[in-house]
């Protein structure tokens, strides 16, 4: 066994054995497998080896049969085929506009289900709550949630030009006001944009701006597009400042082919003051040792608007035709990984705190003692754990386009006509328009 | 002469700099600190060269002199059963292709026969498929035969590969070989024995430049392997080190397995690149 | 003087005289030939039949899952498409920029390799490395080179005193710097296959060049070229279908931007079927480029193969 294996496993054996000693053994009994049947779990690729460990731990523990292995590739399309298949799949990992999809497609057995419900829900923030409930039904537990476009600044470089935190922005137009100001006294590169190359880059960076302006793109309820081409509305203004961004010539043409990794590394150098992360990305910035930023990033506090948008994972649960002693060994399993464990612990989603900042729908994981020890290793300045908090608590949900089932289309199609509307100096009323014709393509694509 | 030999080793530094340098440059970040990674711009060469990213993909902790313990990697495990399914499967594909293709080359290069137009655009058309559009649909069939995650099902499917594309690339060259068999058939040989004792000695080059393509068609195919066998016991070295490339990027660890699938084809390539040799019989044609 | 020729045209006056008891060459060329054919049908018929049932059909969702016929609407719709236009020329320009630099390449390196050198097994290891590397990584290595953020050239132009990022992952230059890396990548094969050609060229003919007093490029012309011709065709065709099916070097490398820049037909493809989830236009769009590629090395054969296979 490999060392750190062994060391993930002691360590979370060794906490199990020590609130678990005097705890009755009821719960126990409730969480243990009866079927006899294996249980299929699949996720994306992301520290396979805690959830090794933590799969390890729980077939130990609750004499489990859980067989794990990931799925690589393009997750959402293989996932997709897996469920077309009827493969052998019973929790797997997926992002709420999957989750949203697979639902109507019939592959979903809601969180509702479980006996725990009741409680689960009660648990859940509220924007959370709502941002993975989708014609009512709760789609899946919480495996993470973050804010994607947290504001994080490099303090060292922000300072050193003279800046302080009088001049941090309180909304989008005081950002950009600040951008020409930073870039007025000699930085080369004042900030980092959220259009790198992934599918989620450029197209989230517009989606995340817009919201936080106060836009919706489409209805929450109806889907219907609610974008309008007014020049003070949200998306007009948006795609101005882009426009102006891009023509000021502060943003290299490499920025569009990053990866995320690409993107994170890039801020982490050093080179740029200002930039729109993923929130739990503030530890890997002032890690010593793996940052030329360590220990001076910090963040906007929510100002105006909160910034960013959620970025989350679901546990879900299929509706594979199974055993009705396996669909109960099923749900038994989704309720100790997804939530509380034998011991009555919210123990995994801890753990992903723990491990990798990775945050948590749960109410009691976010503000326990132990969370705000983590964080605050993580932080450069003490009060930036409240901004956190405040920011991560407040964040928006573009339910519009991401609890609807064309979701998946929508965001690749965003993402060419944004990068090609700053690359031909494409006119921003036809760029809008475009963008409510695909919406209503797509609403009559699946008749809604 | 001594000018002319100025000019062929300026030649062949300005060859190896244009092989090499690329992969120094990327490989270079194994040896690299997690913090000088992320300097802008970065350095030509690392201050010290230990070999902590190698340990850590194996599995191991490693403390540098500066101080520090590198963690091990969480893709230890994948990495190691990478090296050796990759192993154990490049070898069988190359030996089985071999098999397959050195008669069927052959054949194709040296005989006159009907339907051969159409047998070889056949072939040409196994080769002509792209991945990315069979991906899925091979994925679905292997998810209902139960070939996910096999090795078998990787050979399979690697074959598909390999088979059409060193055969079309041996019949280029056994055409091109004297035609000795002729004679030798004149002579009274069978067609089974002229092949054997002496079409392949006689190709012994290209036969082996055709089995070192194999093994590294193998040993690097990439997008069949991460969506049929990766996460599973059956995964190869290439689509293990994809787990560097997510959202928890470790360049060192990246640089220092890509490193590794490098050696095994390039010690492979070295001990078979010796067999292209000068032919070694007299020149037939006279 | 080509004894490529010269001997093609011995076997074709050669009447071939059959042993009794033997099978006809017929015979024997199916004997070995229609196994492998088989398995690879059998192989790849149902993701061929599965990819032209996809073609034909376009998915619903609500109410269950499944697959509604649409005759050939996906393939008719394909040409109205202005990001497949665009990925036609884009892999044009990415196919014939790549062979073209693999060929030159590939007998530069044969050359080199060919001549009597000091330690020639290590010259010749090293210049074969490039193809031991698999295509993801060289995209991860030339991805590094030339991006700004993380290039040499920035470093370089940082010890000169520069101040600012050289970045050659522009529109402008993005699919030059594919092509050199795919170039980079297959070189090393196509010169190992000319090597071996090389090594069946009779040292007498050089003799001969060496008595009649040829230059070193009237040799290289006149004596080492003409037998490579058919290699050269061959592997002109394989470069060229390599390129046209590349794909996972430019997903890594620039994930076919910046913007749609190097969105080739297999990154179209592959977006329309796995980011648009999308199945039955990205098969419609794949059978488009598995036409264009079978037509690219059929225009090869006309214009190059018939010459030198005859």
């Amino acid at each position: 066994m490999k060392r750190r294996e062994f060391g993930l496993l002691a360590g979370t054996a060794g906490l199990a054995l020590m609130s678990g000693a005097g705890r009755v053994l009821a719960q126990d009994m409730d969480l243990k497998p009866t079927s006899g049947e294996t249980v299929y779990f699949r996720g994306w690729n992301f520290r396979t080896d805690v959830v090794q460990a933590n799969v390890a731990r729980y077939n130990e523990a609750m004499d489990g049969k859980v067989d794990y292995a990931t799925v690589t590739g393009d997750y959402p399309a293989l996932m997709e085929q897996n469920l077309m298949a009827s493969a052998e799949l019973d929790m797997f990992y997926a992002n709420p506009s999957s989750a949203c999809r697979y639902f109507d497609a019939g592959w979903v057995l809601p969180a509702n289900e479980l006996p725990a419900y009741a409680e689960i829900e009660a648990e859940l923030y509220p924007n959370l709550k709502d941002a993975w409930t989708y014609k009512g039904k709760l789609l899946g537990l919480s495996y993470f949630a973050s804010t994607r476009g947290t504001m994080v600044v490099n303090r060292k470089l922000f300072e050193e030009y003279g800046f302080t935190d009088a001049d941090l922005p309180k909304n989008w137009d005081e950002v950009y006001d600040l951008i020409y100001r930073m870039k007025d006294k000699g930085i080369e590169t004042p900030f980092l944009p959220h259009w790198f190359g992934e599918w989620f880059g450029i197209s989230w960076g517009f989606v995340l701006e817009v919201i936080n302006r106060g836009g919706t793109i489409a209805d929450a309820e109806t889907h219907q597009p609610t974008i309008t081409t007014d020049e003070d509305g949200p998306y007009y203004k948006t795609l101005a400042a882009w426009k102006k961004l891009w023509q000021s010539g502060m943003i290299a043409q490499e920025v569009f082919t990053f990866n995320e990794g690409g993107y994170i590394d890039a801020f982490a150098s050093g080179r740029y003051v200002m930039s729109p992360q993923q929130i739990y990305d503030i530890e890997t910035f002032n890690r010593p040792g793996r940052s030329q930023i360590a220990g001076s990033c910090s963040l906007v506090p929510m100002g105006d608007h909160p910034w960013g948008i959620i970025d989350s994972g679901l546990y879900v649960m299929s509706n594979r035709e199974r055993s009705e002693a396996l669909t109960d060994d099923v749900k038994k399993f989704v309720s100790w990984y997804g939530f509380k464990d034998q011991d009555g612990k919210i123990a995994i989603a801890q753990n992903w705190m723990q491990e990798n900042m990775l945050f948590s729908g749960y109410k009691s994981v976010m503000e326990s003692p132990e969370t705000a020890e983590r964080i605050k290793k993580a932080i450069m300045r003490p009060e930036d754990y409240d901004a956190i908090l405040k920011i991560y608590q407040n964040t928006p949900f573009p339910k519009g386009i991401w609890s609807v089932v064309w979701s998946e289309e929508f965001n690749p199609f965003l993402k060419e006509t944004l990068s090609s509307f700053l690359f031909d100096d494409g006119d921003i009323v036809e760029t809008l328009e475009a963008m409510t014709a695909k919406i209503e393509e797509l609403n009559g694509k699946y008749g809604i | 002469m001594a000018k002319r030999s100025i000019f062929l080793y300026l030649a062949i530094a300005v060859a190896i700099v244009w092989s090499i340098f690329p992969i120094y440059w990327f490989c270079r970040m194994a040896f690299l600190t997690p913090n000088e990674i992320r300097l802008f711009p970065q350095p030509f060469m690392p201050q010290v060269f230990e070999f902590g990213t190698f340990y850590n993909i194996f599995g191991y902790d490693y403390e540098y002199a500066a101080g520090y313990v590198s963690g091990a990697s969480g893709q230890s495990n994948q990495i190691i059963r990478g090296v050796l399914n990759g192993l154990f499967i490049s070898s069988i594909v190359t030996v089985i292709t071999l098999l397959i293709v050195v008669p069927l080359a052959y054949v194709f290069a040296r005989m006159e026969f009907r339907h051969k137009q159409k047998l070889l655009f056949a072939v040409l058309l196994a080769v002509a498929l792209p991945p990315v559009s069979t991906l899925i649909p091979f994925y679905s069939m292997y998810v209902q035969l139960g070939l996910n995650g096999t090795r078998f099902g990787l050979i399979v499917v690697t074959l598909t590969i390999t088979v059409p594309f060193v055969a079309w690339m041996l019949i280029g060259y056994f055409r091109n070989l004297p035609p000795i068999e002729r004679l030798a058939r004149i002579d009274g040989y069978s067609r089974t024995s002229c092949l054997l004792t002496l079409i392949l000695p006689l190709a012994k080059s290209g036969i082996a430049v055709a089995a070192v393509i194999a093994f590294l068609f193998s040993w690097n195919e990439y997008t069949y392997a991460l969506v049929l066998v990766n996460g599973t016991s059956a995964n190869t070295l290439p689509t293990a080190i994809s787990g560097f490339l997510g959202q928890y990027p470790e360049p060192g660890n990246l640089a220092a397995s890509v490193i590794v699938t490098i050696i095994p084809p390039a010690l492979f390539a070295y001990f078979l690149q010796r067999h292209v040799t000068e032919m070694s019989l007299v020149d037939p044609v006279r | 003087m080509a004894v490529g020729s010269a001997g093609q045209a011995i076997q074709a006056s050669t009447p071939s005289r059959k042993p009794r008891r033997e099978m006809s060459d017929t015979r024997f060329a199916f004997l070995i030939g229609l196994p492998v054919l088989v398995f690879l049908m059998l192989v790849v018929a149902y993701p061929l039949g599965y990819a032209i049932y996809m073609s034909l059909h376009q998915i619903v969702f609500f109410g269950g899952y499944r697959a509604n016929f649409v005759g050939l609407k996906n393939f008719i719709d394909v040409w109205s498409d202005k990001s497949f236009i665009n990925a036609i020329w884009i892999t044009l320009r990415f196919t014939v920029e790549s062979v073209v630099l693999t060929m030159i390449l590939g007998l530069c390196l044969a050359s080199i390799m060919n001549q009597r050198i000091r330690m020639a097994g290590l010259v010749r290891t090293l210049l074969f490395l490039p193809w031991c590397v698999s295509s993801y990584a060289a995209g991860l290595m030339f991805g590094q080179l030339v991006r700004g953020q993380t290039g040499i050239l920035t470093t370089i132009s940082f010890t000169f005193g520069g101040t600012q990022g050289v970045d050659l992952m522009g529109r402008a230059t993005v699919v030059e710097v594919l092509a050199v890396a795919n170039a980079w990548l297959m070189a090393p094969l196509v010169a190992f296959f000319l090597l071996a050609n090389m090594k069946t060229i009779p040292k007498r003919l050089y003799d001969l060049a060496a008595i009649d007093r040829l230059t070193a490029w009237e040799t290289f012309r006149y004596v080492t070229l003409p037998p490579l011709q058919f290699t050269l065709f061959v592997f002109a065709s394989i470069t060229t279908v390599l390129s046209m099916k590349m794909f996972d070097m430019i997903l890594i490398m620039t994930g076919g931007g910046p913007g749609t820049a190097s969105a080739t037909l297999t990154y179209q493809i592959y977006k329309r079927s796995f980011k648009d989830l999308n199945l039955g236009y990205g098969a419609a769009m794949s059978f488009y480029l598995l036409f264009f590629i079978l037509g690219a090395t059929f225009l090869i054969y006309l214009v190059w193969g018939r010459r030198v296979s005859r």
